[in-house]
């Protein structure tokens, strides 16, 4: 039962499937690094980057490269319009916490509704066959799709991590992630990080829900589900530490993937929300590993 | 005992700045001691570690004997160190009366169950503590202001309620960071007239201050901070009189 | 006739739900999303006692209410040490999570539900006495609630969400103030919870969801946060209207969404234009502005 393939191969697996929940929770974790908002309302961007490739592809019959432009399209003016005109007025009348929730998840809970009307409520997928080409290497059972999640899980983090370590914007972000009015007076606009930040997030969305869409089928509810994921890989990872919060993500899943040799498959959500208590009462500053540090550009 | 409070060694840094370095300070009843020096001298941070807002790295504080290092800010409050914010701190929705039935040490009114099942109690505490806070509005020529909300009374008269809630704890040492600070003319008068009956009634008084005549009118004995060290201590007149001082504090 | 009943007595339970979500988040200051949980906790409870312990009624109620009570001071507790912002994304794990263990237990039921809980009253007196109880618990509640925050426990209340530092210094607990009111108000969802099971005699994890948050949310934003009615007005309007609206005969799939879509417009919007809520004073008086200092 445990032979080293088998054990590779719930191993890879558990890595390939893990790659749209690390996507979602980088842009997830980012924004709360940079804007200190649980953004929830990106719940809903979720399910505008899916239904807008879904759309288009199965629609509109447009190649998927055009869909996936459209889409990134929609999801950048969405979560800019939330931003420049709902969080940044809540900032304004310097709204409380409460306030903030509120509107994300109305506002995601707004957006979900309006697709449900368009689009109704059976499950849906990009593509019509969720199915795609296997490859055997060394015995596990490669398929594209993997090789896909996992380029772009590590392309997105190494795309990440070089740009808050080297070019300006991502050092801003950095500057007002520790101290927005202090980067205010070094001439740093923490609006304009903000909104650099929403960009961000949306193409880490659309890279997200481009796998999630293309492996199974998709609700206007699902991105509520999804969002969860990336809430416990980052207050797993620490709040404001966006790396360690995707190495949570990637242990999560591994630890889902590995538990079916353990446990009932019903009980593989369970664990999940035990590690989300654990954390919360035991880790609420997120775990804290010395050798495993992933520097970003700093902190 | 005459002496209320004591600081014995408090050491406190953040990072690399260190804003108490080995502070020792005590304080006797009836005393108005000034606490004065430049800018960023660890004044405040004091009255924070006095007053259990910051934890100490190491170093006690004694309340009339009693250590009060392991209290928490709200207890600190309940055995007696009462103290005013540079930011005044009023509680913007509230009334001014509101905000002075707030302030007494122990009040009935807020435990859930005395609602409940107390009603008379609550009443007659009710009552007590508005008698209270009209006194010493009165005291400070205040009483007509009791119903109006503190956001539509002047900076000034701000001022002036924030001692006056500050002076509804009725412990015994009492902790006013820059109390002048934009104060004039009448109310000026009222506040010094004010910390004078303090301290004659035999609380023990600090006063963070940067108006040195007021130092110099109210208090018998001052300290000097810089960079968290306290440089001098003695009689404002001698303090004034030292040369390096006033280099340190006026830059000249 | 008995249609018009069960909304009624629905809606008279959603009044103590939003009354005591009211308390917790517009006059405490409190920021939680999980209210449906102790109102499930205390549904599930009393439910259990009542097909497995056999105890009268009034017993189950009580101890679904304390079992709610409980489990929020354990929350609370945990939470609040981080920090007050850390108790919402607390409260969604916590909700969420034991809505999944809900769903995997055999003794819950698990995702089809918890059924067959016993009737407590049979026959033509049962909904009319329903109605009277529910009816009389949600005017004790929001009566009750209202008294409490107006007399100097209001006052400490509103104090502690002005300027919790200045409030701490004066000598209160603000920490154990908290966690009082965060107890008190999902101690009344819980009682909530355990009349609704002994009414509707089922219940499931379903009704207990992030969309019955949302709707307790929408209730108390758009009645109005720290008002003592606003939460009557909020649950009434949202369980009133949909039921107006299906009188426009359309198709089931448009029906939900579209109910969905209004509500949630309206929470935007008075989000944005007036966030006092309805029973809020509209030029921003101080004692309505509670709902910006949340």
């Amino acid at each position: 039962m445990y032979e080293p393939v088998i054990l590779a191969q719930i191993f890879w697996t558990g890595v390939a499937t893990s790659a749209p929940h690390v996507l979602m929770t980088l842009g997830f974790a980012l924004t709360l690094k940079v804007t200190g908002l649980w953004n929830f309302a990106q719940a809903g961007f979720m399910a505008i980057a899916f239904y807008t490739m879904f759309f288009a592809l199965n629609g509109l019959d447009l190649p998927i490269f055009v869909a996936v432009l459209l889409a990134i399209g929609t999801t950048i003016a969405a979560s800019l319009a939330t931003e420049v005109y709902g969080l940044q007025v809540l900032r304004e009348r310097q709204s409380g916490n409460l306030m903030f929730f509120i509107f994300t998840l109305i506002l995601s809970q707004f957006i979900m509704y309006v697709i449900t009307l368009i689009f109704g409520t059976e499950p849906q997928t990009l593509f019509k066959s969720i199915l795609s080409p296997v490859q055997i290497v060394g015995g596990v059972a490669v398929s594209d799709w993997d090789l896909l999640g996992v380029g772009l899980m590590i392309g997105g983090m190494a795309a990440l991590w070089l740009f808050m370590a080297f070019t300006k914007e991502g050092q801003f972000l950095t500057a007002v992630s520790d101290n927005a009015k202090l980067a205010e007076l070094y001439g740093i606009s923490a609006r304009r990080s903000y909104r650099v930040t929403a960009v961000i997030a949306s193409l880490f969305i659309v890279a997200s829900m481009y796998l999630v869409g293309s492996h199974g089928g998709v609700v206007p509810n699902s991105p509520l589900e999804l969002i969860l994921g990336a809430v416990l890989g980052t207050l797993l990872g620490g709040i404001g530490r966006v790396f360690a919060a995707a190495a949570a993500s990637i242990f999560l899943a591994l630890i889902q993937s590995f538990s079916i040799l353990v446990l009932a498959s019903r009980w593989q959500n369970l664990l999940l929300y035990g590690f989300l208590f654990i954390a919360i009462v035991v880790f609420p500053r997120g775990v804290r590993l010395p050798k495993f540090r992933f520097a970003l550009a700093g902190r | 005992m005459t002496q209320v409070l004591r600081t014995e060694d408090l050491n406190k840094r953040f990072g690399g700045i260190v804003v108490s370095d080995n502070v020792n300070i005590t304080i006797d009843r009836g005393e108005i001691l000034g606490l004065i020096g430049p800018n960023g001298a660890g004044k405040t941070s004091l009255f924070n570690l006095i007053s259990g807002v910051l934890r100490p790295d190491s170093g006690s504080i004694y309340l009339n004997g009693q250590a009060v290092n392991a209290s928490p800010l709200y207890k600190r409050a309940r055995m007696g160190i009462a103290r005013t914010w540079q930011n005044m701190l009023l509680f913007r929705t509230m009334t001014v009366i509101e905000n002075l039935l707030i302030a007494p040490r122990e009040y009935a009114g807020e435990s859930i169950l005395r609602v409940t099942f107390g009603l008379g109690s609550v009443r007659s505490a009710e009552r007590q503590a508005r008698e209270r806070a009209l006194g010493i509005l009165d005291r400070m020529g205040l009483a007509d202001t009791a119903d109006s909300m503190v956001t539509d009374l002047p900076f000034g008269q701000q001022k002036l309620i924030g001692l006056a809630r500050t002076l509804m704890n009725d412990g015994p040492l009492l902790l006013l960071d820059e109390p002048m600070a934009g104060v004039e003319g009448a109310a000026y008068e009222t506040m010094q007239a004010v910390v004078r009956q303090e301290a004659a009634s035999g609380r023990a008084v600090c006063v963070v201050e940067h108006n040195v005549s007021f130092i110099r009118d109210l208090c018998s004995r001052a300290v000097f901070m810089a960079n968290g060290r306290i440089l001098q201590d003695g009689t404002v007149e001698e303090l004034i009189a030292s040369k390096a001082l006033t280099e340190l504090y006026f830059g000249v | 006739m008995e249609y018009l009943a069960t909304v009624t007595i629905l809606i008279a339970i959603y009044v103590i739900l939003a009354a005591s979500y009211n308390l917790v988040i517009g006059y405490g200051g409190l920021a939680t999303v999980a209210h449906p949980i102790f109102f499930a906790i205390g549904a599930y409870v009393t439910g259990l006692l009542a097909i497995h312990a056999g105890l009268p009624p009034i017993v189950c109620v009580a101890l679904g209410a304390v079992a709610a009570m409980v489990a929020s001071v354990l929350l609370a507790a945990s939470s609040l040490r981080v920090s007050g912002d850390y108790l919402l994304i607390a409260s969604l794990g916590f909700q969420l999570g034991l809505l999944q263990l809900i769903r995997n237990l055999e003794i819950t039921g698990g995702p089809g539900g918890l059924s067959n809980i016993p009737s407590t009253i049979v026959g033509a007196a049962r909904t009319p006495t329903f109605l009277a109880i529910t009816i009389g618990l949600a005017v004790v509640s929001v009566l009750g609630i209202r008294a409490i925050v107006r007399g100097p426990y209001g006052r400490a209340i509103t104090a502690m969400r002005d300027e919790e530092l200045a409030f701490t210094a004066l000598g209160r607990n603000a920490m154990s103030m908290k966690i009082v009111i965060f107890a008190v108000g999902c101690g009344v969802a819980g009682m909530a919870g355990g009349v609704y099971a002994f009414y509707f005699q089922y219940v499931s994890p379903e009704q207990f969801e992030v969309l019955q948050s949302a709707q307790i949310l929408t209730m108390v934003v758009l009645g109005g946060m720290a008002t003592a009615y606003g939460p009557v007005v909020g649950a009434v309007l949202l369980l009133a209207i949909p039921q107006a609206i299906t009188f426009l005969d359309l198709p089931q799939n448009v029906m939900a969404p579209l109910q969905g879509i209004i509500f949630t417009v309206l929470v935007l919007l008075f989000l944005f234009l007036r966030p006092t809520g309805i029973m809020g004073d509209s030029d921003n008086k101080p004692r309505a502005r509670a709902s910006e200092a949340a």
